[in-house]
């Protein structure tokens, strides 16, 4: 019965996006660290991983096996990434910045989401609202 | 599990500026030493940085920072006409340090900089891993 709480479209998919965003944290980590690494290539979550989770959930393949679930975001080189610095290097410290205040948003809201499915299922527990 | 997994990669950036730093106030404090252990003018020291990848064993990869090497900046210092120097040539010539005060001010503020930066995600890391524990409160 628990089940299709824990395995509903919105927690699978809030599961799969924290992924991404723990995921993109590391890749700012990396980023801001090598903000002066001559040559260096910033890194970002794959850009895919979302449309092919945004694709699996409108064709209804989330939850089975090989579809949405199994997904995994990966670390790539960001291609989109464009610097008129000569030291090959095309990180922008305020860019990153900003990359990490939005995906701190992104991640507050995903456990917030998270937390309040588990309310929900307290609450048809007990019966009670969970104070 | 490691629940502040870009942490390790911030500790390895605050030591590369932290190193830059130091560097940076040793070719400050040198900026008019004419005589050192090696003989001839201080010379100023260069920081270089590299990446270096870094395995999890969870198989994820990210890309930390260490200090490449300290090596010394090969321009000829500046020569200064002044006869009573001890250091000075037969010719009255002084070779001073090729330390240059606002290149390396500019060093300065750029390494404080990338220190801030790397410190207020450090800071973030920290909030979003006491989110990650209060899931379900």
């Amino acid at each position: 019965m628990i089940d299709p709480i824990f395995q509903s479209d919105t927690m699978t998919m809030a599961r799969k996006l924290m992924d991404a965003s723990a995921l993109r944290e590391d890749a700012i980590a990396s980023n801001l660290a090598n903000l002066e690494t001559p040559g260096y290539h910033r890194l970002d979550v794959s850009t895919d991983f979302a449309a092919k989770l945004k694709a699996s959930l409108e064709t209804g393949t989330l939850d089975s096996p090989g579809g949405g679930a199994s997904l995994m975001p990966a670390i790539t080189e960001d291609r989109n990434a464009r610097s008129v610095r000569t030291d090959g290097n095309n990180v922008d410290m305020e860019h990153e910045l900003l990359a990490m205040n939005r995906n701190s948003v992104e991640y507050t809201y995903l456990t917030d989401v998270v937390t309040y499915n588990i309310k929900q299922l307290k609450m048809a527990i007990s019966g009670q609202v969970p104070g | 599990m490691n629940l502040i997994s870009g942490i390790d990669i911030t500790a390895d950036a605050l030591t590369a500026q932290r190193t830059r730093l130091d560097i940076v106030a040793q070719n400050i404090a040198n900026a008019q030493t004419t005589r050192t252990a090696a003989g001839g003018p201080y010379q100023r020291q260069v920081v270089s940085f590299e990446t270096e990848l870094l395995k999890r064993t969870d198989g994820s990869t990210a890309e930390t920072v260490k200090v490449a090497g300290i090596t010394p900046d090969p321009t000829p210092g500046q020569q200064v006409y002044n006869p009573q120097h001890p250091d000075a040539g037969p010719d009255g010539m002084v070779t001073m340090p090729n330390v240059n005060l606002a290149f390396e001010m500019v060093d300065l503020i750029t390494a404080t900089r990338a220190y801030e930066a790397n410190l207020s995600f450090a800071k973030d890391a920290r909030m979003l891993a006491q989110k990650t524990l209060d899931i379900g409160k």
